[in-house]
């Protein structure tokens, strides 16, 4: 597949291939295996070889990484329940064999259609993944496509150690949609992209410091974002919840209110919102630099 | 959803060693993933696999993949598809990307 070098254009091989060392990566559980969904299936709805999720070992910089990427252009990269099962499995791996896991995420939450299959695996994956952060097992998630993350991988992708995100990424619970829907269009207009990357986009979440790193939008910089966090941990302890619990409570005080997101910018020191709006990856983070403690 | 298999007379692959697979494609709206696999016999024909979320369109399918067994020696190889609907250029698109892919290997 011949490729391009924007990271939120590719698809989930592509990205595979692009951010690990060239032919390192092994696929577990690879397309011939047909492991497809037996609910789509019913439904007759088309089912994909790998039920929107590719998994397997891989090498960044000669470091052993266990890596997973979603497949959103199928069913939105939603998770049911073989698909939850691949990411459940790799993230117990990465426990059992104490190599770090990077999930690249491109998914609307769980697969409607195979709900309570796939909130079940959401959970699942949850635990493997604070079992891996009890055994200082680093957990990345990257966040770089326009699909975002949202619903139960949005929670779970801050279970992880760190987040990377693209300006392109997007996280949070309920998607634009759903606020426009029980909120209503004044409250929030979901046809308004300006607003909706404003309020969920890279650039806001690495502000507020839901993102570890900012990124360009390219595979070459995503690859160096998780090799720089390889060595990396981030302890779950009683002190640091207290903590992040405490900042967050903050957060909610200060911006709760906050109708404007370009309030949020100004009060997280962002000086120039024109300039800021257009910078990309590392450039924001520098114009930003004052604000984020 | 429709579902149907037919083998087609094509020359034997050319190298027999390489990739035992190759993907292309996505399964997403106007789009398909298409799987071929090596070590399918006869070495002298193109076994062929298709689900389509769109029925009816039977005598196309198999006019492209007849045409694609004849112009590419694709025999002893398996080829599985799962279809959302993607237009005939499409499929034969997708098939010479998953032939190329296996043959010459990716990119």
């Amino acid at each position: 597949m011949t490729g391009t070098s924007l990271f939120h254009e590719q698809t989930a091989r592509q990205r595979i291939a692009a951010v690990v060392d060239a032919g390192s990566f092994v696929e577990l559980l690879p397309p011939p295996e047909r492991l497809t969904s037996p609910y789509l299936a019913q439904l007759g709805i088309p089912v994909s070889f790998d039920d929107g999720i590719v998994i397997g070992k891989a090498k960044i910089g000669g470091k052993k990484l266990y890596i997973a990427a979603q497949v959103g252009q199928f069913v939105g990269g939603a998770v049911g329940e073989i698909h939850g099962a691949k990411l459940t499995g790799l993230f117990k791996a990465a426990a059992r064999d104490r190599v770090p896991c990077a999930l690249v995420i491109e998914s609307g939450g769980v697969r409607l259609h195979e709900g309570s299959a796939g909130e079940i695996a959401i959970t699942e994956t949850m635990r493997a993944i604070f079992e891996c952060r009890a055994k200082k097992v680093p957990t990345i998630a990257v966040i770089g496509s326009d699909i975002g993350a949202y619903g139960g991988i949005g929670i779970l992708s801050t279970c992880c150690d760190f987040r990377v995100m693209t300006e392109h990424g997007r996280l949070g619970i309920s998607g634009p949609i759903v606020i426009e829907k029980w909120m209503g269009k004044k409250a929030y207009d979901s046809s308004n992209r300006a607003l909706v990357w404003k309020t969920s986009g890279g650039k806001t979440k690495y502000l507020l410091g839901d993102a570890d790193a900012l990124v360009h939008d390219d595979a070459g910089a995503v690859r160096e974002a998780i090799g720089k966090l390889l060595a990396k941990s981030s302890p779950v302890t009683l002190k640091n919840a207290k903590a992040r619990q405490a900042a967050l409570a903050k957060r909610l005080k200060r911006f709760g209110k906050t109708e404007n997101p370009d309030d949020v910018w100004k009060g997280m020191g962002v000086r120039d919102i024109a300039a800021a709006s257009l910078a990309s990856g590392p450039e924001f983070v520098a114009l930003a630099k004052t604000g984020r403690k | 959803m429709e579902k149907f298999a037919k083998a087609f007379p094509s020359k034997p692959l050319k190298n027999t060693a390489g990739k035992p697979w190759a993907l292309a494609g996505v399964v997403g709206s106007g789009n398909l993933e298409v799987l071929v696999e090596r070590g399918s016999r006869p070495s002298d024909a193109m076994e062929c696999h298709i689900e389509t979320s769109i029925p009816g369109y039977k005598a196309s399918w198999l006019a492209a993949l007849a045409d694609f067994a004849h112009h590419y020696p694709a025999g002893g190889t398996k080829v599985t598809i799962n279809d959302q609907g993607a237009p005939p250029v499409l499929v034969t698109l997708r098939l010479r990307q998953a032939y190329d892919h296996l043959t010459k290997g990716e990119k």
